[in-house]
């Protein structure tokens, strides 16, 4: 049985990344993820990774949200998002036939991760299960969701769950390589972000002086 | 195989180690000072454009003589492994040459075809310094961390590249390539975990040594082939390529078609010889796919509309015959294995080359003729024939006619198909090629329209002609030089 403390942090993580991903309203999913990661680097710390919950809390909640504000054209000045994302609650609809080609997949890869994990000595605590669900979760986000943002959400959220999965995995002697993973993997999921976030805002301007609706999910309309 | 790819114990230590490190930053060095100096004429770009081949000749004269170096970079606890061999000083050099080739075909380029956009030139000459040091990381790099870091570089440089015209068109392309990109680097990051976690060691020599067969292993091979085969376009995930190519710039569609895609493929051959070297029945179903993607890239490519998308097509086509050393590598004797493993990297140096070669004419063609659309050739035989005849040269070596380094190469597969009695993968060969020339006289049919509408026509920079020339020319020749490639990979450790 896990310490009750540990069982509260992943019931926590899942439920911000729940928040973060299921949201309608986009900029208070935005708000959301940036409480997600301060959780996760909290997370962090806990587990006694100091170096890792500081760059969790620097690239993870700081620089990347701010892109994703970016993306909405929130700033501090101006608070209405502009443009493109002036849906604030952005209309997705649910067409079945899609939504079960795409989860498909999705399934497929948890399933086989689950069969994986069963083979691996039984780890510590409840990091793997939290990992796992978020997982899950963000697997489920991406299949679902058309809009790049909440693509870039769920994005962040399923590197978040790998990263805990592979911290629950490896012992100490694999602990530097692990570091090294997760470091480049929080880069990585920075940069892409960042991409994703002036793309969008490029896709805005030009839509402004072409006046043709180029919606962030590729087709015009 | 651990022999073949350097990774073998018998490697040495190198001495020094410098030349390793210059041929890797040396690139992005150069990239840095182009965006400094930002280069209009076509002469300090070849001079520069020097330095990293000269680097690359200091350190195969320390590898030769010998099977290959290896050896490893401490950071603190975190240990990196490298190594060096024939093959690596091959793939190395062809980086190079089709790195130099961009480069020196771009200065006119940005300021002919290009217009405006000045934070686009100065972005582009630094991320091909990237692109280039990342990939040269990538053939060197022996763990499978820095092979992490390398496709990350890679990947996100590749994408920053492809926006770079700042269309919309090349915008809504390049978004669908940056999520596919990531999807493919979180499935990459999944599979490293589990082997992490299982074994405890991220080496491929260690590796190989350590890892058993069971479920773990094939869901982690499963994964990371899952996304390097995104990365790659390997045939059902190619979706994101042709439009991509579409819109990007000649240059950066060059180095893309001619090298990135292959880097992602170069990883995941690696990974299964190593790790899962008797999975004769998964690699038959990559070679079915490898069928596949070289029947429907090539029908693709002979109906396309557009001339990038003709060659943009082709690679998907052209990747098939790459994938074909799955089947032909793993599970076969030792005969056919070796044959493979000859024409399967003379393919990989073929085809960048003349896909490299091929995008570069077509990029000349297009700013002559003004017409981005097939039908835009007619009459182009008589009014640029230098334009066309690098094209044509580079066709042969992408149909894979003789004197061309593409027949050597496909020769070799067929060889090695034959002697191992794979009659599908004869099929596939014999189909392939037959639609490749079917694309590209295609395509000559249009440019020798004799009675077509006079138009006007713009002159193409000398710079840009004589590099698609040369080129061109080098996939064409390196046919009749292919012993040297040869020699290279067979000593990269047949006898110790």
């Amino acid at each position: 049985m896990p310490p009750f403390d540990e069982l509260l942090l992943a019931v926590v993580l899942l439920l911000l990344a729940a928040a973060t991903l299921f949201d309608r309203h986009l900029v208070r999913a935005c708000c959301w993820f940036v409480t997600f990661a301060l959780a996760v680097a909290l997370s962090w710390a806990w587990l006694g990774l100091v170096w890792l919950a500081l760059l969790e809390l620097v690239l993870g909640a700081v620089l990347t949200g701010a892109f994703l504000f970016h993306a909405l054209g929130v700033m501090p000045t101006a608070t209405q998002p502009r443009g493109l994302l002036t849906h604030w609650h952005d209309p997705v609809a649910l067409p079945w036939q899609r939504v079960l080609m795409r989860l498909f997949p999705a399934l497929a890869v948890l399933a086989m991760l689950g069969l994986a994990l069963m083979e691996v000595s039984s780890g510590s605590g409840s990091l793997r299960p939290a990992g796992m669900g978020l997982l899950g979760l963000g697997l489920w986000a991406f299949a679902l969701h058309h809009h790049l943002l909440r693509r870039l959400l769920s994005f962040n959220v399923i590197g978040t769950g790998i990263f805990l999965i592979l911290m629950s995995l490896v012992d100490s002697r694999a602990l530097a390589v692990a570091h090294g993973l997760v470091v480049t993997g929080l880069a990585v999921a920075l940069l892409g972000t960042a991409l994703g976030a002036l793309l969008i805002r490029r896709l805005e301007a030009l839509e402004a002086s072409h006046h043709v609706v180029y919606r962030t999910n590729g087709r015009p309309t | 195989m651990i022999e073949r790819l350097g990774l073998s114990p018998a490697a040495t230590p190198m001495e020094n180690e410098a030349a390793l490190w210059l041929v890797l930053v040396l690139p992005l060095l150069l990239g840095v000072l182009g965006a400094i100096a930002r280069p209009s004429r076509t002469w300090p770009v070849a001079v520069a454009g020097l330095l990293p081949l000269l680097a690359l000749g200091w350190l195969s004269s320390q590898v030769a003589g010998t099977t290959g170096k290896s050896g490893v970079v401490e950071l603190g606890d975190l240990v990196l492994y490298w190594r060096v061999n024939g093959l690596t000083l091959l793939l190395l050099l062809l980086t190079y040459l089709i790195g130099l080739a961009s480069a020196l075909y771009a200065p006119a380029y940005l300021r002919d075809d290009v217009q405006a956009l000045t934070w686009g030139q100065a972005w582009f000459w630094p991320l091909l310094g990237l692109l280039i040091s990342s990939l040269a990381l990538i053939w060197l790099a022996a763990d499978l961390l820095s092979l992490y870091i390398g496709l990350e570089l890679m990947g996100l440089t590749a994408v920053g590249l492809m926006l770079l015209p700042g269309k919309v068109e090349a915008l809504v392309a390049g978004l669908r390539y940056l999520l596919l990109a990531l999807v493919g680097s979180l499935a990459f990051l999944l599979g490293i975990s589990l082997m992490l976690g299982a074994w405890g060691r991220l080496d491929l020599a260690g590796l190989a040594e350590v890892a058993e067969p069971g479920v773990l292993l094939w869901v982690a091979v499963g994964l990371l082939t899952g996304g390097l085969m995104l990365k790659a376009a390997a045939f059902p995930l190619h979706v994101w390529l042709v439009p991509v190519h579409a819109w990007a710039w000649i240059p950066v569609s060059a180095i893309h078609a001619g090298l990135v895609i292959k880097a992602s493929f170069f990883i995941a051959l690696q990974l299964w010889l190593l790790l899962v070297p008797e999975a004769t029945v998964a690699a038959w179903m990559i070679g079915g796919l490898a069928g596949a993607a070289v029947v429907w890239g090539g029908v693709k490519a002979w109906r396309s509309a557009k001339l990038k998308e003709v060659v943009a097509w082709s690679t998907v086509s052209q990747l098939g015959y790459l994938l074909l050393a799955f089947p032909l590598l793993i599970g076969t004797d030792a005969a056919v294995a070796d044959l493979a493993w000859q024409g399967t990297w003379l393919q990989l140096a073929a085809h960048g080359l003349a896909k490299a070669a091929m995008f570069l004419a077509a990029g000349n063609l297009i700013l002559a003729t003004g017409a981005a659309r097939v039908e835009g050739l007619a009459g182009a035989s008589r009014r640029f024939p230098l334009s066309l005849l690098s094209f044509g040269m580079a066709a042969i070596s992408v149909v894979g006619l003789p004197p061309s380094m593409g027949f050597t190469a496909k020769w070799l597969l067929l060889h090695a198909a034959l002697s191992g009695g794979h009659w599908a993968w004869m099929m596939v060969l014999a189909v392939g090629t037959l639609l490749s020339a079917a694309y590209v006289f295609r395509l000559f049919h249009y440019s020798f329209i004799e009675d077509a509408p006079e138009a006007e026509f713009r002159r193409v920079p000398w710079p840009m002609e004589t590099v698609a020339l040369l080129l061109a020319l080098a996939a064409l020749l390196l046919g009749l030089a292919a012993e040297w490639p040869l020699t290279l990979l067979r000593g990269a450790g047949d006898e110790p």
